[in-house]
Formats: structure tokens, C-alpha cells, sequence
């Protein structure tokens, strides 16, 4: 347990402080005092508490005591660790026992419910009885792929594939976290395989231009076989038409 | 003939998918091709190249590889890190095995067929056991720096190779290490920033390892010492694909120009002992990238993007040099997409993710022979109704009455009903239905609309009641023998009594609708039927199978008809024997009854059964005649076959009759798809016929 420092009120300390700062005290009491209040000390700061130490027994009729702002943040680093140290921090074993405490729960939260967890391992159970080499081989397939998965520095992909429930044998449940896997990579082979035969670097161009060439080195120029591009500019044409239309209601408004 | 009004439909904008992935199977001479779409289609080589099975594709599935194990079983592994095995019998997935690695890159099989091997996205080179119901995992070899393209075996099955960005490893499949690593240059005689990544590897059994990459080089190096041998620059572009023939001594490479290219192994000098690797033949069929090349006995066989599937006959190892022996170019499928409401008009056709439902235009005018008719009416698009879920259409049907539209998906069946008020369509879907009309491979409703027929890929065949809003399953033939097999072609009778239903191996199978029990079944012949009509007033059901033979077969008497044992007697001319597309549709004139239309891909044909039939001498494609010459004359000439290419169809889909008038709906030239000018596809022409002969 953490004791709590005393409160030390600020007029008593910045006293205490000046005192030691006129006298080379000892390096521990200074750091300490310097970790009390926060304080660099320098010949600049103390100058205004002198004047504070002076007008003490007026400072009804004078004017409010002057707060530098090295003593304000001097107040604010004290109040902090007050807050800090009043809050207990706990120890070592109990922190472990409230992690495990939350990571319960939030599998709790995410596990199916238990009727058809109970299903899933009566099915796997009475699985195992009957196709036993099946199931050896499973085991081993999990094995090898967790051995070679090893070495391997992509994310480990272990596949759980759950036996179907034997009433209902309509659905299979897959862990999803496999199939976002086993898309992306499948995006990626494909982008491979494109990339290498239609993407830069390969000397390909559209039926278009290819049949277009003919008829631009001609001695007698051409157009290009497909020469209006339908697909250009869209926007611009339906915003083109919507305008037009606009347009004519209002001329039609006022003739009218 | 008389006198007829032809709608030219030019609105079905059709563009099927690329080819990603070829696997060639030696000993059923079968071919698989994966679609970049997911369809996985099976194609018969033996039977005049038919496409006999098909496995409907799914947006997630992205095969990169596709391979033919030991038995006849058929594995694709694909970028959605599974390993998945085809059911041919039953036309569905058996399952699919999640690898752990990532997205798959190639797949081998090793010499011995028991073994699969995958190269996956993480650098990582798995293997395999095949058995008898599953695979299983056996090991991993040692993991290398980045994602593994390609792999072959050795034939010994010693060691593999493995393509990767910029190096190739050489593994001992014993040990499951590395023996070599041999650094690819980025660019022939030259430096380059884009890495070389190693698009193809063969090993062949002296040692030697030849690999295709992406800077255009063929190289062949020596795996025992990890060195390069030999290197040659062949395009300016990818070279994406390699295929070795079994006896090693040619091989063929596809490159990203669109070109294929030969190499054989001949000999430096005459009578000289020591051979060497030499380009012999350059091919150019394709337009787009060639991404896959597989290379049977006789014939190099190429797949790419521009979608064409080409078979090329090599002609020193083709024994007989016939028509057979002539390039091959497979570009549509060889089942129906478009279906027909006669009452209303109607044409719906099948896409693989929606369909189109289009109403046909109409006009008054009248005009002499070959006249285009200005249109008073133009066509409309009805309907567009896009598919829920990731899955293929798989086959779709209308009913005769334009009232229920009918489609299913691998893993549902879906029944709309349709209202029309005054020009307004509303849509209403019928919900519930039962799970075991799913994956359904054909689909039928009776002349009357009043019963829907389903054949699905269980072999059983469901028979559902419409009424109003409403339906009522009656009854479910199922397979004869025990063995679960596919039904792909239906027919049905115009009077409802009798249903005709082919499978893929056995006989096919007429029921009784209205007793529900199985009437009789046309003996079996060894290659697979293409299309199926039954007759109106006669009740004779017309099959043609795939090397282009018709049969006529007439229900009530559970016999071939007299004209039909006449024809298989006499024998079909040698030029209707050699089209190479298969019949895709029959169809029947109401009025005439010795009338037979059929169709394949490039022209149709209407058989007059009163007519004598052609020999071998006579002319097939008879031309119009000049209108002087005398009237004895043109009867001697004119005979049965009546076979018009006159317009300019380039590849029919379907032809169909509507009371007074054909429809001939064709797709648009895929050479277009990209610089198609919008008012094409929305043209029609009408042409009006005159009296026989056309």
C-alpha cells in the first residue's frame, strides 16, 4: 500500500522553499522539496513571494496576492498526484483475476447459445465413435497445417469446420473470421492473374484501336471503327437534360 | 412447300464464356473443358465430337485445373482452394476438399493415376491419395518462395517440376525436397522490371523439363544437372499453355497471340540417330488467348479466350483422310437455350445468370419470294429475370400457352406464373416447391400447359399438375436398372399421351401419361441422341443421334416405321454424313405430316417423307432451280432432303414453327462483341417462300 503524502499547504512550503534555496542544503531535500511543489529553483520565482512575505499582516487592504505561473502549475501538478495517489492502484493478482473476470464474460456474450453448443458436442462425440479414422485424420490435417503454418508469416488459419447438427442438416457453421480470409485471398489471386496478363507492361490494347489502326495509316485517313463513346460524360448529359427541361417549364410559365 | 413467312430473330445476344482448362482422357477419347464461368462440359471425341455432359457453372468457383484420374473420375481444383470430383453419372458434384493452402494454382495427376498433386498460392506443393471414394491428404513437399503455376510428373513418377514466378524447382517426390532451382531469365537476350512467371511445365522421361513463361520462351533444360539447354523465342507476347503426346516425341504450345504452335522431335540429319526439337507448324485459329492446349494421338486440341474450341487433326497420324480429318471448331453448346410459346409468340431465352423473355414482331405486308417485309410491329423484350444466388441456369422452359415459365439451378427449381393484361405482363412466383425437382436437366410442359415434365439428374423423371395458380406432383417414374443415370432430353406428344425420355447410355424410354407406366423403349445405339420430337397426328417419334443418323419410330406399333427402315437401308448421303455440328431441334409441319424439320448450327432441313431420298450421285444442296426448265426435269432432280443455307444464317439456335410462319433465331458473330453497332442486333427481315423446291 501507497501511503499518502501530507497534505502540505502553499504558503508553509514556498516558505520552507525559500528557506532552503538561501542555504545549499542537502541534494536529497532539495529534489524533494523541488518534487514537492514542482518548483524550479531559481532567483525569478522567489522574487514575488518575498514581497508576499512582507505584506502578510496588511493583505486585507492591499491587493490579491500575485500568483506567478510557475506556482500555479506548481498547484496543479500537486492536486494532480493528490487525485492520483487517493485512487489505490491495485495489485499484481488482482488485476489478473478481474481481466480473466471481463474476458469471461465477453465470451459469454459472443458464444452461441447453449442448447446448440450442447447439440454441436453430442454430434462430435457420437462422431467420434463411429468414424474414428475419419476423425484421426481431421486431427492430423489440423496438425500439419498448424506445422507448416508455423514458418508462415501471414495470419495462423486454423479451420474448425463444426460437424453439422444432426436434426437439422441444412446449415454448416464456418467460422467467419476463415471466410473473410479465404475471400481476400482469393481477390488477391485474381488480381494476381489480371495484373499479369491485362495489366501494365503487357502489350495489349482494345479491338477498338486495334482495328482503328488500319484505317488511321491509310493513305486516305478514316475515322475509327467505333468512333462515338456513349459512356462518356453521363453526369454531364443527364444534368444537360434535366436543365432543358427545367428551362422550358419556366419559358412555358412566363408566356404564359 | 407453300407459301411461308420467315422471322429472322437477331436480338439473342449470346456470348458463352471462355475456355480456361482442356483435359484429354486416352482411354474414353473424352475431353473436359472448364469454362471460366465454372461449366465443366464433357465432349464424346468418338461420337463426331458431341457434348454429351455438362456440369452448370457457379460464380465462385474459378478453376485454374483440371485433370483425369485413374478410372474415369474427373477432379477440377480452382481458386477457391478446393479440390472438387465430378459424379458423371449422376451429373453433380460428389464433393469438394478444402486444401488449406489457398487458392490452387495447377493440379497434376501422377503416371500411375493415384496420386494428385496441387500447387497452391502459398508456395506450398501438396499431395495426394486417390481413393476409391475420396481423396486424402499425404503430404507436403518443401515450401517454396512463391505461388506454384504449373506441375508435371515425371513419367516414372520420380520426380516432378514445378513453374513458379521467375524459377523453377525440381522435387524428389520420395524425400519431398528440392533437388534444383533453376532461375529463368526474365527476357530472352535482355533485362526486364515484370517478372517471368513460369506459365507451363512438362517433364518427359529422358530428364528433360521444357517450360513456357511469359516472356514468350520455350526453353528445355536438364534436370539432372539444373542447367539450360536450349531456349527459343517463339512469340512477342505470353506463351500460356504446353501439352506433351503420350509417345514424347511432339508436343504443342499456346501462346497469348492467338497462335498455336508445334514442336516435334526430328532427326538432325537423315539416317542420323540423334534428334532434336524443332517448331514445325504454326496454327492460327484463335483470336484471343489461347489458355489451354491438350494434345490427343491424332489431333492438337486448343482452348482460349475467344471462347472457340479447336480441334485440329494432325495429318500424319490420321490414318483415313476424310472429312474427319478436317479442323474442328466447337463454338456453341450443343443443347436448346431458347424455348418457343407458340399461342402468344413468345421466345425466352436462356442466359447463364437470367433470362430474356422477347415477343415477336408482326407486319401486314405481303411481297414475293425472297422479299424483306417492312415490320408494322417491332419486337419487344418482355421480361428480364435475373437468377437468385451464385448459381448457372441450368435449363429453362415456357409453356405453350406464354402462362408459366419454368427454370432451374443445381439447388432449386423455379415456377412463375405470368398474366397479361392489355400489352402490361405481370409476373407471380409459385413458392414451395418440392426439393426433388431441383437440379433438373430438362424441362417440358404437355401442348395443353396443363402438366409439366422434369427430368432430373437422379435419373427419375416427375410428372407436376398445373391448375391456375397452383400445382400437384402426380407422379415420379424412376430409373429402370438400379444405377442412377442422367435424363437429358425430353418430348412430349401434342395429343399429352405419350412422354419420350433419353438417357445417356440406354435405350430411350417411351411412357404412357395417362396410364403412368413405361410403354416401351427404342432399342439402344452407341451414340447419343441430339434432339427428339414426336409427331403430331402420328404419334412417330423422330430421334437423331450424333453421327447424324434419323430415326423414325412409331409409338403405337413399338416399331421402326417402313420409311425409316427404308432410309437405314439405303443409307444417308455422304455430305449430310459429314456436317459437323450436331441436330439441335426437330420440329413438325401441323398441316403436312410427311413434313420433318431439323436444324444444326448452320443450316436447316425440312425431309419430305413422300419424296424418293437422294443417292450418292444427286446433288444435297440443291439451289433454286431456273424457272424455265421444264417440269420433268425438276421432279427428277427434286428429291426428300429440302436444305436451305440461302439465309445467310451464320449459327441457328433454334427454328421452330408457328402457325403460318418459321422463326429462325440466331446469335449475333462473336467476333463483334466488342464493336457491335446497337441497330444490328434489333433489325428483322421477313422473306416470303414460294412453291418447293428452295
Amino acid at each position: 500500500m501507497v501511503q499518502l503524502r501530507p497534505r502540505a499547504s502553499r504558503a508553509p512550503a514556498s516558505a520552507e522553499a525559500m528557506v532552503d534555496e538561501g542555504q545549499p542544503a542537502s541534494e536529497e531535500e532539495e529534489a524533494e522539496h523541488g518534487l514537492l511543489l514542482g518548483q524550479p529553483s531559481s532567483g525569478a520565482a522567489a522574487e514575488p513571494l518575498e514581497e508576499d512575505e512582507e505584506g502578510d499582516d496588511e493583505f486585507d487592504d492591499e491587493a490579491p496576492e500575485e500568483l506567478t505561473f510557475a506556482s500555479a502549475q506548481a498547484e496543479a501538478r500537486e492536486e494532480e498526484r493528490r487525485v492520483r495517489e487517493t485512487v489505490t492502484a491495485p495489485s499484481r493478482p488482482e488485476k489478473r483475476k478481474r481481466r480473466e473476470e471481463l474476458f469471461i464474460e465477453q465470451k459469454k456474450r459472443k458464444l452461441l447459445p447453449d442448447t446448440i453448443l450442447e447439440k454441436l458436442t453430442t454430434a462430435s462425440q457420437t462422431l467420434n465413435v463411429k468414424k474414428s479414422p475419419g476423425k484421426v485424420k481431421e486431427v492430423n490435417l489440423q496438425k500439419k497445417n498448424e506445422d507448416c503454418e508455423k514458418g508462415n508469416d501471414s495470419k495462423k488459419v486454423k479451420v474448425q469446420k463444426v460437424q453439422s447438427v444432426s436434426q437439422n442438416k441444412s446449415y454448416l457453421a464456418v467460422r467467419l473470421k476463415d471466410q473473410d480470409l479465404r475471400d481476400s485471398r482469393q481477390q488477391a489471386a485474381q488480381a494476381f492473374i489480371h495484373n499479369s496478363l491485362y495489366g501494365p507492361g503487357t502489350n495489349r490494347t482494345t479491338v477498338n484501336k486495334f482495328l482503328s489502326l488500319a484505317n488511321k495509316r491509310s493513305p486516305v485517313k478514316k475515322a475509327a471503327v467505333q468512333f462515338l463513346n456513349n459512356a462518356w460524360g453521363i453526369q454531364k448529359k443527364q444534368n444537360a437534360k434535366r436543365f432543358k427541361r427545367r428551362w422550358m417549364v419556366r419559358k412555358m410559365k412566363t408566356k404564359k | 412447300m407453300g407459301e411461308f413467312k420467315v422471322h429472322r430473330v437477331r436480338f439473342f445476344n449470346y456470348v458463352p464464356s471462355g475456355i480456361r482448362c482442356v483435359a484429354y482422357n486416352n482411354q474414353s477419347n473424352r475431353l473436359a473443358v472448364s469454362r471460366t464461368d465454372g461449366t465443366v462440359e464433357v465432349y464424346n471425341l468418338s461420337a463426331n465430337y458431341f457434348q454429351e455432359k455438362f456440369f452448370p457453372g457457379h460464380e465462385s468457383r474459378a478453376t485454374e485445373a483440371l485433370c483425369w484420374a485413374e478410372g474415369q473420375r474427373l477432379f477440377s481444383a480452382g481458386l477457391n482452394g478446393e479440390i472438387m470430383e465430378y459424379d458423371l453419372q449422376a451429373l453433380n458434384i460428389k464433393y469438394a476438399v478444402d486444401v488449406f493452402g489457398g487458392p490452387i494454382w495447377s493440379m497434376a495427376v501422377s503416371p500411375s493415376g493415384s496420386q494428385l498433386l496441387v500447387g497452391c498460392e502459398d508456395g506450398s506443393v501438396k499431395l495426394f491419395q486417390i481413393t476409391p471414394d475420396k481423396i486424402q491428404f499425404e503430404r507436403n513437399f518443401d515450401r517454396q518462395k512463391s505461388r506454384i503455376l504449373s506441375l508435371s510428373w515425371h513419367p516414372s513418377g520420380t520426380h516432378i517440376a514445378a513453374g513458379s514466378i521467375d524459377y523453377i524447382s525440381v522435387f524428389d517426390v520420395k524425400s519431398g525436397s528440392a533437388i534444383h532451382k533453376m532461375i529463368v531469365d526474365r527476357q530472352h537476350m535482355g533485362v526486364s522490371k515484370r517478372k517471368c512467371i513460369v506459365w507451363g511445365v512438362a517433364f518427359l522421361s529422358d530428364g528433360t523439363v521444357i517450360s513456357v513463361d511469359s516472356a514468350g520462351k520455350v526453353q528445355f533444360w536438364d534436370s539432372a544437372t539444373g542447367t539450360l539447354v536450349k531456349s527459343h523465342l517463339i512469340a512477342n507476347a505470353d506463351v500460356q499453355s504446353i501439352a506433351v503426346a503420350e509417345q514424347e516425341d511432339s508436343f504443342v504450345v499456346g501462346t497469348a497471340e492467338g497462335t498455336v504452335f508445334h514442336f516435334q522431335l526430328v532427326p538432325v540429319t537423315s539416317n542420323s540417330s540423334e534428334k532434336q526439337w524443332v517448331r514445325t507448324k504454326p496454327f492460327q485459329h484463335h483470336t484471343h488467348d489461347v489458355r489451354t492446349v491438350a494434345h490427343s494421338p491424332t489431333a492438337l486440341i486448343s482452348g482460349g479466350t475467344d471462347t472457340h474450341l479447336v480441334i485440329r487433326p494432325l495429318m500424319e497420324k490420321v490414318e483415313v483422310k476424310n472429312y474427319d480429318a478436317a479442323l474442328r471448331k466447337i463454338t456453341f453448346p450443343h443443347r436448346r437455350l431458347i424455348s418457343c410459346s407458340k399461342k402468344r409468340q413468345l421466345l425466352l431465352f436462356q442466359f447463364a445468370h437470367h433470362l430474356e423473355l422477347w415477343r415477336l414482331g408482326s407486319t401486314v405486308a405481303t411481297g414475293k419470294n425472297g422479299d424483306t417485309l417492312p415490320l408494322s410491329k417491332n419486337a419487344d423484350h418482355l421480361l428480364h429475370l435475373k437468377t437468385k444466388g451464385p448459381e448457372n441456369i441450368i435449363c429453362s422452359c415456357i409453356s405453350p400457352c406464354g402462362s408459366w415459365i419454368a427454370y432451374s439451378t443445381v439447388s432449386r427449381f423455379f415456377l412463375y406464373r405470368l398474366n397479361y393484361e392489355h400489352d402490361n405482363i405481370s409476373l407471380k412466383r409459385v413458392s414451395k416447391m418440392p426439393p426433388f425437382l431441383r437440379c433438373a436437366l430438362q424441362i417440358l410442359f404437355s401442348e395443353d400447359s396443363t402438366k409439366l415434365f422434369v427430368a432430373s439428374n437422379q435419373g427419375a423423371l416427375h410428372i407436376v399438375q398445373l391448375s391456375g395458380g397452383s400445382f400437384k406432383h402426380l407422379h415420379a417414374f424412376q430409373p429402370q436398372s438400379g444405377t442412377v443415370e442422367a435424363m437429358c432430353l425430353l418430348a412430349v406428344s401434342s395429343d399429352g399421351n405419350w412422354l419420350a425420355a433419353s438417357g445417356t447410355s440406354a435405350g430411350v424410354h417411351v411412357y404412357n401419361v395417362k396410364q403412368l407406366k413405361l410403354h416401351c423403349t427404342v432399342p439402344a445405339y452407341n451414340f447419343p441422341v441430339t434432339a427428339m420430337a414426336i409427331a403430331p397426328n402420328t404419334n412417330n417419334l423422330v430421334i437423331a443421334h450424333s453421327d447424324q443418323q434419323v430415326f423414325e419410330y412409331s409409338i403405337p406399333d413399338k416399331q421402326y416405321t417402313d420409311w425409316s427402315r427404308t432410309v437405314q437401308k439405303q443409307g444417308f448421303h455422304h455430305l449430310w454424313l459429314q456436317r459437323d455440328t450436331p441436330i439441335t431441334h426437330i420440329s413438325f409441319h401441323p398441316k403436312r405430316p410427311m413434313h420433318i424439320l431439323l436444324h444444326d448450327a448452320y443450316m436447316f432441313c425440312i425431309i419430305d417423307k413422300s419424296l424418293p431420298l437422294p443417292n450418292d450421285k444427286t446433288l444435297l444442296y440443291n439451289p433454286f432451280p431456273p424457272t424455265n426448265e421444264s417440269d420433268v426435269v425438276r421432279r427428277r432432280t427434286a428429291h426428300a432432303f429440302k436444305i436451305s443455307k440461302i439465309y445467310k444464317v451464320k449459327h441457328l439456335v433454334l427454328l421452330f414453327w408457328i402457325v403460318g410462319s418459321f422463326v429462325i433465331s440466331k446469335c449475333n458473330k462473336l467476333h463483334n462483341w466488342k464493336i457491335r453497332a446497337p441497330s444490328v442486333s434489333m433489325q428483322r427481315t421477313w422473306i416470303v417462300g414460294n412453291k418447293s423446291p428452295f
